[in-house]
């Protein structure tokens, strides 16, 4: 179909060149257009690509090594080590471009709280200290494999209520915590401001 | 004569009595210099049960600036940096906010870095064993609490550079409940470039410190708590809504100078609530169900105090 096709143009040798009907000597070639040439070239292509059912889309070389010097160099290995890539981002002094503000550690929800809460289940204390045993441990999520109580499992409605208070739970404790971590920083100074009054007052 | 006698001993025990320093404390207080003077580069991990926070610390003094960065390498993280008295904080999905203080409230407790004195009225310095920890020679210096309510505190120094090399939260059975241990550290003459580029950045203004002031006074009088280990004092008491569930709470703040507690009393969750405890490393929290208010005691003391805490809350008459 292809060679039928093609064989119907007007430049028939070039067209028979193309499609290995010919055998490649100098002459015709440089008597044509390199335009007619490659326009040739392309509608063989097509047709061919048609017949694999592919994707036209033909020499993109040229384009790819256009968007490759635009393109942001990540790995620049000819530079000296010794120049560290600065903490923040240039031109504005404010900082901001710390290696956790990228996008993907937004989707960690405080990392830290949520670490803890797991770990916190995990790391129970084990049947050492007599006193600790007298201590319930909370469950602030359902182990698997555990035998749910009867009442539970035989409504729904129930357990899926219980499942939302854990959750409940889980949440105020992981606020908790952080909470805890950010007031503890302020501590040392709040100690220091105290003394400070403590001592005017004495003078006073 | 025997009067002259009794006199000169007197003077001769109290002579004896005051040049008996304690050489454990010295070291502490040696640390705590080093911790500021030098310049160094080193990584640490905290290990609490089955999980592991590594952690990268860099120190320069810079002339008379004193600068600082502290971070944690896993998950979301979280970034610490000191110049001088200014720290300020950047966390994930909040705004970065600043304290004026003078050393960066990380998983190393503060006061190592300050006054270790004021530790000495509710704690023991005691000098324990040498060894090889980080590839250089350590001292052991236990910080044992007088009283069983709180941990204890080991803490192994580098005999050359005095830094710290490794530290764990003990109970009184012994057993090393939170472990830091450094994995590497690099003492150097200058200070790292990477932390002097630092001092060309604008940071928040710091927040204002209040110490305790009117609204403290007024809100500590709606709960009674009734018991605290021995040596904890009231640094702040308000009443605020948590950032990360919008709750409100009626919020107390503790402190010994070593470690810090925080009570929580809240609205009562909806249907059956168990009092328990919850702990990962030294950190306890203790939820107890005070009939209609919930009462949560955070903080890096024993279960057993932190129950005895949530416990003796009680509503002000």
């Amino acid at each position: 179909m292809t060679k039928a096709h093609v064989n119907r143009l007007d430049n028939e040798s070039l067209s028979a060149l193309l499609d290995g009907e010919h055998a490649l000597n100098d002459a015709p070639i440089a008597s044509d257009d390199v335009a007619t040439f490659g326009r040739y070239a392309l509608i063989g292509d097509a047709m061919r690509a048609k017949e694999n059912n592919n994707n036209t889309n033909f020499d993109i070389s040229e384009r790819i090594s256009l968007a490759l010097e635009s393109e942001p160099v990540y790995a620049d290995f000819s530079q000296p080590e010794s120049t560290a890539e600065p903490l923040t981002t240039q031109g504005d002094k404010k900082v901001v471009a710390f290696n956790w503000r990228k996008p993907v550690a937004q989707l960690a929800i405080a990392a830290s709280v949520a670490m803890f809460t797991i770990v916190g289940i995990n790391t129970l204390p084990q049947a050492e200290d007599s006193v600790q045993n007298e201590i319930p441990l909370l469950q602030t999520t359902p182990l698997t494999g555990m035998a749910s109580p009867v009442s539970y499992s035989s409504a729904p409605a129930l357990e899926n209520a219980e499942q939302g208070l854990r959750e409940l739970q889980q949440q105020r404790i992981g606020a908790l915590v952080l909470e805890h971590q950010r007031q503890a920083r302020a501590a040392h100074s709040l100690k220091t401001a105290r003394k400070d009054d403590i001592s005017q007052e004495e003078k006073n | 004569m025997k009067v002259i006698t009794f006199i000169m001993s007197l003077v001769l025990s109290f002579n004896a009595f005051a040049n008996d320093t304690n050489p454990a404390k010295d070291l502490l207080i040696e640390m705590a210099s080093a911790v500021h003077t030098r310049n160094f580069d080193a990584s640490f991990v905290v290990v609490k049960g089955k999980s592991m926070e590594p952690y990268r610390w860099v120190h320069a003094k810079q002339g008379d600036i004193e600068l600082e960065h502290l971070s944690l390498l896993n998950g979301a993280g979280l970034e610490m940096i000191r110049i001088d008295n200014q720290v300020t904080y950047f966390e994930p999905q909040s705004e970065p906010y600043s304290l004026t203080t003078d050393s960066i409230a990380g998983p190393i407790p503060e006061v190592l870095f300050k006054d270790i004195e004021r530790l000495s009225a509710h704690y023991d310095f005691v000098l324990g064993g040498k060894g090889r920890i980080a590839g250089r020679p350590a001292q052991l210096v236990r910080i044992e609490s007088k009283s069983e309510d709180k941990y204890n505190y080991w803490i192994w120094i580098d005999t050359e550079s005095s830094l710290l090399l490794k530290a764990a939260y003990v109970n009184h059975q012994g057993e090393a409940l939170e472990q830091l241990q450094l994995t590497h550290i690099s003492v150097t003459e200058k200070p790292a470039s990477l932390l002097l580029e630092v001092l060309n950045r604008d940071f928040p203004t710091p927040l204002p410190v209040n110490s305790v002031d009117e609204q403290t006074k007024a809100n500590a009088m709606n709960w009674t708590i009734g018991w605290l280990p021995a040596g904890f004092e009231l640094l702040k008491s308000d009443r605020h809504k948590l950032d990360l569930n919008n709750e409100l709470t009626d919020y107390y703040l503790f402190s010994d100078g070593f470690v810090e507690v925080s009570v929580f009393v809240q609205r009562p969750l909806p249907g059956k609530r168990l009092s328990g405890a919850l702990t990962s490393g030294a950190t306890t929290i203790y939820v107890h169900n005070g009939g209609n208010f919930d009462v949560s005691v955070v903080g890096n003391i024993p279960t057993m105090s932190a129950k005895a805490i949530a416990e003796s809350v009680s509503r002000a008459l």
